[in-house]
């Protein structure tokens, strides 16, 4: 309802204002010869009596302002000009829009201007994979699907740069110092952004506009790919340079803070958190994309008149969630990596996001989080029962859905639960005695190692539900042979270099001691992945998967659970290595047993076929769960993103003094957040009804010409 | 639009519905308010401003919400304003809610000390119009807020200086990062967090340090540790027991029911729990010594005492 109350309040407002522009239309005269002459006028007196000069300011050099806090100018500013006096012009620090929260304005249009740029970036990226796969495989369906996308981007493109050209107006409108100040450092990498979508523009309808033409030879569909790849590195490279704007105002370099003077352009693009920010939005985009894609597919499921119809969209959202699920899990890891450069750049801003005031809106995150791997395991495991052969592998789903819930409680846990006074006489400390242990980091990280790893296993047993005999792995020729090795050596480089850098970290000889354990647990996995790739090469490839999930949850898991606290107690600074390690340990697990798995079941017979279509419908919801969850994550970490900046604009060096500098209660942003969710998904709906009317259309005049040409078989 | 589609919608609908709750919620669990955030002088933007950029809610909670204890539980604030301006002859309770934000040290409530800051002075610097908002929330705490009434004192209230706040500056070249490191560093013969937490690391036995640097100066961290017994902070006063035995005790008052009370007691560095049957005691007394050791000081190297200093600011 409060989403309602802000919506109308918009809307009414807007139409003030447009009522508001039509009279004045309506009432101011039209420009006449007599107001330019008068206005030539007062410009010649101004010069010739040498007349008010305009305040002048060197590149760099923060104008003063003679603004009062609130961003209203004061009285003083206001010098009069009554009889014909000139006029000074004092430089506007914020301007309202329309007599609106400014900021809230300016956080809508780049939330959802961000929200369809992901998709704008994360659907190409899924379309040239899908393509490839289809162009590889010889499978039509693929290159039907891709092209699908490619259509619905064309028309989401002008949407993000409608919302792009109006998030610029409303940041140099109503934050001009601020822009002025972002402009002084950035101006040069302003051009080569528009020069890039320029590339982008053009490239996305090459590549929409030429799918047909390009088709038919070898050559020219891989000149359609290449332009694909090309629309992806434009992509890219924009979503790169916008991100060095807002990863600076995080953590400012290459400037003189006082100043603002530009010292090095090239450290203010690279900025700290520039590179963890473009990694983390890359595979989010990829991740939203796929669930976007599989969100769309499920609306078209459940709206579809044939059983071809359901067979395809089905087969379609299984696709979007593989691709989903696929970049959801080494999202955490890209997270985290994040989270702790933060803490790097500025102690103050990580002490802000992880116990501070946004330390909460973890939680929140944490549960949508869980909805995400819960919903894309769910349709997992329902699409198992269009799979003949699957029924050896459900005795499995009981286990991972008490796992995942447990991981999921554990997840939750708050570590700062205040309580009243009652309740802490009764406990007789500040904390609850067992239910903290499940807050901290340690605890954190194992479970959501152990979420990965279960949603992992369940993605294994989808895959090879309908696989039966399997060919021995020592009669599958050189490819699966080299495959695994070169897979091994990557996982060994991993492993053992970092396992090799963490000697040589800089600690007193007193915390250094608690980084043994963890040099030796990346030895032990090394060596485990080397017996795994021993046990495939022996025909054992079953085994070597169990061996190695046994030992990377015993030690990932388990044992650094234990040890988490252990070193959170005695030697806190080395969390950072513990988590680095936990990482590297789970993922030479992800990438060993996936890479067997695809060898081990090569060329195994088939137990029976996938029966495309046959989904109960909650399957479907299960796809929209996950998308409209995707899209509200991406809502609650943009808030969290920019919040904690707190009341600078750029954090440490320019303070925000308007009146909105006050950083909004979690209930607010929830609605906020909420608001922009029903904004994005009504516009893409609405969007993609737009991109399917030409299809419509085109489909009855085809029908039409059909029942035309009905009476006339010979035809 | 056809069944399966208003189906949809309504689905995702409940979906970001649920979201909005559990943000609400949240909210209210963490006692940051589940209101909306409103701008102006009114009670809803006083409440957020409470729990947020006033950093109040650092040393005060309000009833069940919160857990500070630095300074007085503010529930039922404004029936209390009113008899205290009675006994100190004010007009009314809103003057003595303005004079406590005003002048802070002017009336300290009894049991508590001079620590509460300046609001409109940096580190938090609130606006005019926010400090008034929190005074219409005051008010609404057991009563009923009255703007018309707390407009008339709007030229009471300082208003903040938006200036560049300018960076106290430690005399060595320290790091905060560093100052953590020691202040968690239980290798050394003195070890902060052995008795303060800081976002929920350390241990509860003096007072939880969490947020200090948003509402304390770094003059206040220095005074607080090389002299610790020059301000205590309310509720963490070194007891003076004697048992029947004629056995003396100094230390923190842990828990205290009627049949025991349960003392934290400081032997050669480490806390030592001592309970006590309530029949034993034969005398108990505050004392104006804290059980901090006074010779901190002393066991620190200057870079790593300012690197202390640089951390409990950057706790904001």
């Amino acid at each position: 309802m409060n989403n309602l109350k802000i919506l109308l309040q918009l809307t009414k407002r807007s139409a003030f204002v447009v009522v508001l522009l039509f009279f004045l239309s309506l009432a101011l005269p039209m420009p006449s010869s007599q107001n330019v002459i008068a206005g030539d006028v007062l410009a010649e007196e101004v010069k010739e009596g040498g007349g008010v000069e305009l305040p002048q300011f060197e590149a760099g050099q923060s104008p003063v302002s003679p603004q009062s806090p609130e961003g209203q100018p004061a009285e003083g500013a206001e010098a009069g000009v009554a009889g014909g006096e000139e006029e000074e012009m004092a430089p506007v620090q914020y301007r309202a829009f329309f007599g609106m929260d400014s900021r809230t304005v300016v956080w809508i249009v780049s939330e959802l201007h961000l929200m369809f740029a992901a998709f704008v970036l994360g659907v190409p990226i899924f379309a040239v994979i899908v393509e490839i796969v289809g162009f590889k495989g010889g499978d039509i369906k693929y290159d039907k699907m891709a092209k699908e996308f490619t259509k619905l981007l064309s028309a989401a493109f002008a949407t993000t740069a409608s919302l792009g050209g109006l998030l610029g107006f409303c940041l140099f409108g109503l934050y001009p110092e601020f822009m002025g100040h972002m402009t002084n450092v950035f101006a040069p990498t302003m051009y080569v952004y528009a020069l890039m979508f320029f590339g982008e523009a053009f490239t996305l309808y090459a590549y929409y506009y030429s799918w047909e033409i390009l088709k038919g030879t070898a050559a020219r569909k891989w000149f359609h790919i290449t332009l694909g790849v090309l629309l992806n590195l434009f992509g890219t490279g924009l979503m790169f340079l916008t991100n060095s704007w807002a990863t600076y105002m995080m953590s400012p370099a290459g400037i003189v803070p006082a100043t603002g003077k530009v010292l090095s352009l090239y450290h203010a693009f690279y900025n700290p958190l520039w590179m963890p920010v473009n990694i983390h939005r890359l595979i989010a985009n990829v991740c939203f994309g796929g669930f976007v894609v599989g969100a769309y597919a499920a609306v078209k499921f459940l709206g579809a008149k044939t059983e071809e119809e359901k067979a395809h969209y089905d087969w379609m959202g299984y696709v979007g969630n593989f691709i989903g699920v696929g970049a959801l899990i080494p999202l955490p890891f890209a997270g985290y990596w994040l989270g702790r450069e933060v803490y790097s750049a500025s102690p103050v801003m990580g002490n802000i996001m992880m116990g501070g005031a946004f330390s909460w809106t973890f939680i929140i995150q944490a549960i949508l989080i869980g909805m995400l791997f819960i919903g894309a395991n769910y349709y997992l495991w329902l699409g198992m029962g269009r799979i003949r052969g699957s029924e050896r592998y459900t005795k499995f789903i009981k286990y991972l859905v008490f796992v995942i819930f447990m991981c999921f409680a554990v997840w939750l846990t708050p570590h700062n639960l205040p309580l009243s006074g009652e309740e802490r006489a009764m406990i007789g400390e500040q904390y609850h005695p067992f239910s903290k242990y499940f807050g901290v980091m340690a605890a954190k990280n194992a479970v959501v190692n152990l979420i990965i790893l279960s949603t992992f296993f369940s993605f294994l047993i989808y895959r090879r539900s309908n696989k039966g005999e399997m060919v021995p792995f020592s009669e599958q020729g050189r490819a699966g042979k080299i495959g695994i090795f070169s897979v091994l050596i990557f996982c060994l480089l991993m492993l053992v270099s970092y396992a090799i850098s963490l000697n040589f970290v800089e600690l007193e000889a007193n915390i250094k001691v608690f980084v043994k354990p963890l040099i030796r647990a990346l030895y032990i996995q090394s060596f485990a992945v080397c017996l795994a790739v021993f046990l495939t090469f022996k025909n054992r490839g079953k085994l070597a998967q169990a061996m190695l999930f046994g030992v990377t949850a015993c030690i990932a898991v388990l044992y650094f659970w234990y040890y988490g606290f252990e070193v959170m107690q005695k030697a806190n600074l080395v969390l950072r290595y513990l988590s680095v390690t936990q990482v590297s340990i789970v993922m030479s697990c992800l990438i060993m047993n996936a890479v067997i798995d695809i060898f081990m079941f090569r060329k195994a017979k088939l137990v029976g076929g996938i029966a495309w279509g046959k989904m109960p419908v909650r399957s479907q919801y299960a796809l929209i769960l996950l998308c409209v969850v995707i899209v509200i994550l991406m809502g609650l970490m943009g808030f969290i993103r920019s919040g904690l900046r707190m009341d600078w604009h750029i954090y440490g060096v320019l303070q925000d003094t308007s009146q909105w500098a006050y950083t909004p209660t979690l209930a607010f942003m929830g609605r906020i957040v909420g608001l922009i969710v029903a904004l994005f998904l009504g516009l893409v709906t609405f969007v993609f009804w737009l991109a399917n009317l030409g299809e419509k259309k085109e489909k009855g005049v085809l029908k039409e010409g059909c029942e035309l040409a009905e009476p006339h078989p010979e035809h | 639009m056809n069944k399966s589609m208003l189906k949809i919608t309504a689905f995702g609908i409940a979906v970001i519905g649920f979201y909005i709750y559990i943000t609400i919620y949240v909210a209210g669990l963490s006692g940051t308010g589940g209101g909306e955030t409103a701008g102006g002088v009114s009670p809803e933007a006083g409440e957020n401003i409470f729990w947020g950029d006033g950093q109040c809610g650092t040393c005060h909670k309000i009833g069940s919400i919160g857990s500070a204890t630095r300074g007085p539980d503010q529930e039922g604030l404004a029936m209390r304003a009113e008899e205290r301006a009675k006994e100190l002859g004010l007009p009314s309770g809103l003057d003595y809610l303005v004079e406590s934000i005003v002048e802070p040290d002017k009336y300290i409530v009894k049991g508590y000390d001079k620590i509460m800051p300046k609001v409109y002075d940096p580190p938090i610097m609130l606006s005019r119009e926010k400090i008034l908002a929190v005074l219409a929330y005051l008010q609404t705490l057991g009563g009923e807020a009255d703007i018309n009434a707390i407009m008339k004192y709007k030229d009471k209230i300082p208003e903040a200086s938006k200036k560049k706040v300018k960076p106290w500056v430690p005399p060595v070249v320290v790091d905060a990062k560093e100052g953590e490191k020691v202040f968690f560093d239980e290798t050394r013969p003195v070890t902060c967090g052995k008795c303060h937490v800081v976002n929920g690391r350390g241990k509860k036995v003096g007072p939880e340090l969490t947020g200090i640097g948003a509402i304390q100066t770094p003059e206040y961290f220095v005074e607080s540790i090389l002299k610790p017994s020059a301000k205590i902070v309310k509720g963490y006063e070194t007891m003076y027991v004697i048992t029947s035995d004629g056995i003396p005790y100094n230390g923190l008052i842990k828990s205290e029911t009627e049949e025991e009370l349960v003392l934290l007691k400081e032997e050669s560095g480490e806390i030592e729990e001592v309970v006590i049957p309530k029949s034993d005691i034969a005398e108990m007394k505050k004392q104006e010594v804290s059980i901090m050791p006074g010779n901190i000081g002393e066991l620190l190297s200057v870079r790593d005492f300012y690197g202390i200093v640089s951390y409990l600011q950057s706790l904001k």
